[in-house]
């Protein structure tokens, strides 16, 4: 009996973080819920929050992997409106001038807008991994570079008037639940499961604790560093694909507020920015948090630059947060070892 | 030793991208090498250089700023708004241009709370700040486009020192502002080398705890760096407004990129502790080369920011590949002298 | 010439913890200008966080500091600097990216509060400062780029520009030759005729004996002992600082009989580092290597783990010549190594003491589905604890929460749970509370009774007296001298260093 009480409170404990994100989780629904009852509280507005959730959450998780190692993507964007430009434009051209398209040839341009994002989360890789060079560096020219391209290819047009079954997925539903949602909670679980029961996932959260402490425990740092470009490049293709097939068009330029939001997320959502701690279900309560407030402030009349303000507020206060908990922690134990 | 010969090698390649550039450009298109453009490339890199000499200092001192743009235009928007706000019309721009600055300093010194005080990282402080600062300004200050900015401001557009009419093509015009931009330009460099503030910032960046154990405080060190870029940035944004003859408050948004790579390609080092302000200034030129005339050359203008990404790319690779080599090498040398 | 007044500067009864362990407890000590004092202590006495404290980088819990005649409850590093107190730390506080010059000259330009920064002035302090340690330096030349020796000069020159009153030096002497000593010394000589309060922080006591005249020696956070050295004697002062007796307690195992090797290192070149490295280890034998520190030692110690680039030479392990260009080469042939600094080398501090007992085998504890196996992490953990006897409740509280000496077995345990067939040790129980020395020590023992073959890099010399069946001294890259079993003593070691 003592056993399963010490397993579940040492559980609890550790993910302190978690149950604090629940309360805000619920005191956020709460409260706007209250004060925006009919359009707030309402079917439409959490359908349509259901439907814009899932690309937030998956482009923060990309975050978060490569946050935890100690460094961090910002080339997500970039890579999501890559691979979702490389499917949009081979579905256009194979489409002509039908409405529909064969879900082959749908599968083909989606596998090939992932293989492109996956090409640049490897020259990101590479570029991290092997050479060496800082994270935010790396993934600020390397994101630089690839919207560049996009930019130049398509002349800053966006691609739009994409199949009708295509654009199903990101409009429709599983069983009742928006399928985007459904793909975000699928991915969520795999990569939790990743992080949390494999190897590969132990080590990401040692090499992001102590790079040094990694290398001397012969662990193939720069083997997890690079995978997890790698795997941050997919969730953001998969994120693009997504965002493709919900607005059903594509463009260089998309969501370039993005990555601000999902810095906020990941933050709000308990992962340490110096790398080592961070759990999925913080960044989904996070995500779920902000397009609360996204929606809720929409619903007030409150303009979008408003949540712009509100986003880099939340981000700075739970980083000041942070800090100011972690003086009075050190500072208590050291009063206690006095008093001892 | 090695490092300077290093710094000179990256300041002499820089010279020769830049002179190779040139005559790429003036063989395919001779309208290049006239006084009009020349003068033009000159302008256009007058609001660019001063950010870039304000990311520098902060770069040099170890830390990364991405919300010198937002301060920038929220400065010269708020300066413009508030001069309309009290019909404050005077004969020339010192009040627009106290004004800016002063409400860039005030915005700096938000960064250095976040930074200092808390001890944020760099990143995300300034990502936080940059979100706070476009929407408190887009929200509260205004989010219209002001095309009768105040006299003053307007005919300083104009102000031309030299002004050259060859014998046939376009009229070849000096703004006046090659002096105080000249001027400001040495400034630094002299802050940088001849004042104490300036050492404590290339001591900042090699080495935090060197540092404070030598007495200096880095608090002051780094509030007075967040300050400077701030100051630096609201000057660029009013004289960015007055040049434009136009205040548009969702203009530089997203320039960042193109400052930092200019500042880095210049040599600076992002790790803290390396930079000079005539690195600095190739940099920015080399950019402006680009962004300008790459028309010149037959490329249309949509591959602008795919040209920068890849310079910054390959200028960050070579850097990293040279730290290596650089360590290697000193680990031999460094261990000569103990054997003996 | 000494126009100070007799000054006396100082601690009063300072008390000192960090986040639960007791790092200083009611430590008092004052030394007058013109003295050159010495502080004994072994590594985790509490003799850095003291210096720390004087220096303004730490604020301690309770006590006084005393600079002449003023009292301090604590000082800020600017403050330390203006009434006169300066450190010479280990690692030199030097900035790498700036000059020689520069970083000589900048406190000067502090101390005086200055705005403006010449750079023919910073060249005339540097070489002023220079001239009077009697060193010849390129004072252009940017720091990242010198020697170890010369930075530990600079370090000197700069301290000693600055009208200093009391003067820290934390280990001087262990990066230095010996005629770099015998500068150093006519240096201190000189500061002594001006006044200025020296302290010389050491474990080294052969060498400061000569130059100081008082001694506090700290063992475990407290003054065990202080005086005049003259009435010192050496076995005394060790004996004060390790609490123990040595010569009684030799506890390496007796060696089996066997022609076989765990290792043979034939011919170990690394330009300039080391050379003309050849030794071999039987199973269950101890071998220490020790050597000054920039002798070589550590480097090649890493060297065998891959972690330090080999010119030429050979390794055979266990009769296979291997080729060591990675650490994980050097596990996959059984070698394991504990390094030197293990909060930022060896431990994952943030993270759990599970997870830091597992991070080396990380992969053998996948279960059938490729995932990892709860189970058996835990039970591996609960091994280990249990084995090595290390104290906590809970394997998932964070590895901060235990004792240097606990955290020094975990990363030993990391270690073990690969059962390599040869454990390189870099400076197993430095920081370790005397207890858990003792324990490491015999565990040491215990594993090589079983046939693990040990590499001990130290530069603790009773320790390597205690543990080793034989003990190589490393100068200046090479072996200078092998001491076998029966002649471990600990004078002829420390002779053989100097």
């Amino acid at each position: 009996m003592n056993e399963r009480f010490k397993k579940i409170n040492s559980g609890l404990l550790a993910d302190r973080k978690v149950t604090q994100l629940m309360a805000i989780t619920a005191a956020t629904f709460i409260i706007f819920s209250v004060i925006s009852r009919d359009i707030f509280f309402s079917s439409a507005n959490f359908t349509s929050m259901a439907y814009q959730i899932p690309e937030i959450a998956i482009l923060s998780i990309a975050v978060m992997l490569s946050m935890l190692t100690g460094g961090i993507d910002l080339s997500i964007v970039s890579v999501s409106n890559a691979a979702a430009l490389v499917a949009a434009w081979i579905m256009t051209n194979k489409m002509g001038d039908s409405d529909t398209l064969s879900t082959s040839w749908i599968l083909i341009a989606c596998i090939a807008g992932i293989l492109v994002g996956l090409a640049a989360g490897a020259v990101n890789s590479i570029i991290i991994a092997r050479l060496d060079v800082t994270p935010i560096l790396a993934t600020l020219a390397t994101g630089t570079l690839f919207n560049g391209i996009a930019i130049g290819l398509t002349d800053g047009v966006s691609i739009s008037g994409l199949p009708e079954q295509f654009m199903r997925v990101g409009n429709g539903t599983l069983l009742g639940i928006p399928t985007p949602f459904v793909l975000m909670v699928a991915i969520a679980l795999v990569v939790g499961l990743f992080i949390n029961r494999t190897t590969l996932g132990l080590k990401v959260f040692l090499v992001g604790t102590n790079r040094q402490a990694a290398q001397y425990s012969v662990m193939g740092d720069r083997r997890v560093i690079a995978w997890i470009y790698l795997i941050s490049a997919l969730l953001s293709s998969l994120a693009g694909l997504i965002i493709a097939s919900r607005t059903s068009a594509a463009s260089p330029d998309f969501g370039s507020s993005y990555i601000l939001l999902a810095i906020v997320v990941v933050v709000l959502g308990g992962v340490n920015p110096n790398g080592g701690f961070g759990t999925i279900t913080g960044v989904i309560l996070a995500t779920a948090v902000l397009q609360m407030v996204s929606s809720g402030f929409n619903a007030l009349r409150f303009s979008q630059f408003f949540y712009l303000a509100a986003q880099g507020a939340v981000l700075v206060f739970v980083m000041i947060l942070n800090v100011v908990l972690e003086r009075r922690r050190v500072s208590r134990s050291i009063s206690r070892s006095l008093r001892s | 030793m090695d490092f300077k010969k290093l710094l000179l090698r990256n300041e002499t390649a820089l010279i020769v991208a830049i002179v190779l550039l040139s005559v790429i450009i003036g063989a395919k298109s001779p309208e290049f090498f006239t006084l009009a453009n020349l003068f033009d490339i000159l302008r256009s890199s007058f609001v660019q250089l001063l950010f870039a000499l304000g990311v520098l200092v902060v770069i040099i001192s170890g830390g990364i700023d991405v919300s010198f743009p937002v301060v920038g235009i929220f400065s010269g928007y708020s300066a413009v708004v508030l001069m309309k706000h009290f019909e404050w019309n005077p004969g020339n721009i010192l009040l627009p241009i106290a004004i800016a600055i002063g409400i860039g300093i005030a915005l700096g010194a938000l960064n250095s709370i976040a930074i200092a005080s808390f001890g944020i990282p760099t990143l995300i402080a300034t990502l936080g700040t940059s979100g706070i600062f476009r929407g408190v300004m887009l929200t509260f200050i205004g989010s219209s486009f002001i095309s009768d900015i105040p006299l003053a401001l307007d005919k300083f557009a104009t102000a031309d020192l030299l002004k050259i009419q060859p014998l046939e093509g376009t009229l070849a015009r000096l703004h006046v502002l090659i002096i105080p931009i000249v001027l400001i330009t040495i400034l630094v460099s002299l802050m940088l080398n001849r004042t104490m503030f300036g050492r404590s910032v290339y001591a900042l960046g090699g080495g935090v705890e060197a540092t404070r154990r030598l007495g200096i405080s880095i608090k002051r060190t780094q509030a007075k760096v967040y300050m400077f870029v701030g100051g630096i940035s609201g000057l660029a944004g009013i004289l960015y407004v007055s040049l434009q003859r136009k205040a548009n408050p969702y203009d530089l948004y997203g320039s960042e990129l193109d400052i930092i790579a200019a500042v880095v390609l210049g040599g600076a080092s992002i790790m803290g502790g390396y930079g000079t302000v005539f690195g600095t200034v190739l940099g920015v030129l080399l950019i402006s080369l680009i962004k300008g005339n790459l028309i010149l050359l037959g490329v249309s203008g949509s591959w602008q920011r795919a040209a920068i990404g890849a310079l910054l790319l390959i200028g960050i690779t070579v850097q990293a590949i040279n730290e290596s080599r650089k360590a290697k090498s000193r680990r031999v040398s460094t261990r000569d002298e103990v054997a003996q | 010439m000494s126009t100070l007044l007799s000054q006396e500067y100082g601690v009063e009864n300072i008390v000192k913890s960090f986040g639960g362990a007791k790092a200083l407890s009611g430590v008092s000590l004052s030394v007058k200008s013109g003295e050159v004092h010495c502080i004994a202590g072994e590594n985790g006495s509490g003799k850095s966080t003291l210096i720390k404290i004087m220096s303004g980088v730490h604020a301690p819990d309770t006590g006084l500091i005393r600079l002449g005649d003023k009292s301090f409850s604590h000082l800020s590093p600017r403050e330390a600097v203006r009434e006169g107190v300066q450190v010479i730390f280990q690692d030199f506080s030097l900035l790498s990216n700036l000059t020689v010059a520069e970083n000589i000259a900048i406190p000067t330009y502090i101390s005086k509060n200055s705005r403006f920064f010449s750079k023919s002035e910073t060249k005339k302090i540097a070489g002023n400062a220079l001239d009077l340690i009697g060193v010849d330096l390129d004072i252009n030349a940017t720091v990242a780029d010198i020697s170890i020796a010369s930075k530990q000069l600079i370090a000197i020159a700069r301290a000693t520009n600055l009208g200093v009153k009391m003067l820290f030096m934390d280990e001087p002497t262990t990066a230095l030759t010996r005629k770099e000593i015998k500068h150093l010394f006519s240096v201190v000589e000189q500061l002594k005729l001006r006044g200025v309060a020296v302290v010389f922080v050491s474990h080294k006591i052969d060498e400061v004996q000569e130059i100081c005249n008082t001694i506090t020696i700290l063992r475990n956070g407290e003054v065990v002992a202080d005086g005049m050295m003259a009435d010192f004697k050496r076995d005394a002062i060790s004996e004060a600082m390790t609490g123990l007796n040595i010569s009684e307690t030799h506890i390496a195992p007796p060696l089996k009989i066997t022609h076989k090797k765990v290792i043979q290192v034939k011919n170990l070149i690394t330009k300039p580092t080391f050379s003309n490295i050849s030794f071999s280890i039987a199973p269950g034998e101890i071998l220490g290597i020790t050597g000054l520190l920039g002798s070589g030692r550590t480097e090649l110690a890493e060297a065998i783990f891959g972690q330090y680039p080999i010119d030429s030479g050979e390794i055979v392990v266990d009769d296979k010549p291997i080729k060591l260009n990675s650490s994980s080469a050097a596990l996959r042939a059984g070698i394991g190594y504990v390094p030197p600094d293990r909060l930022t080398q060896g431990l994952f501090l943030e993270q759990s003491i599970l997870r830091n007992l597992v991070a080396v085998g990380i992969d053998q504890y996948q279960s059938k589905g490729k995932f990892l196996s709860k189970k058996r992490l835990s039970e591996a953990g609960e091994k280990w604890i249990k084995d090595l006897r290390i104290k906590t409740k809970n394997p998932t509280n964070p590895v901060t929460s235990l004792s240097g000496g606990n955290q020094q077995r975990v990363v030993l345990a990391k270690w073990l749970a690969m059962n390599p067939k040869l454990m390189i040790l870099n400076g197993p129980t430095v920081g370790v509370d005397i207890g858990s020395k003792r324990e490491i020590l015999e565990f040491i023992r215990d594993r090589a009774e079983e046939g693990m073959g040990f590499l001990v890099v130290s530069d603790d010399i009773p320790e390597l007296v205690q543990i080793c069946h034989r003990v190589l001294v490393i100068k200046n890259g090479q072996i200078s001298k092998e001491f076998d079993e029966l002649e471990l003593d600990e004078e002829v070691l420390y002779g053989e260093l100097s």
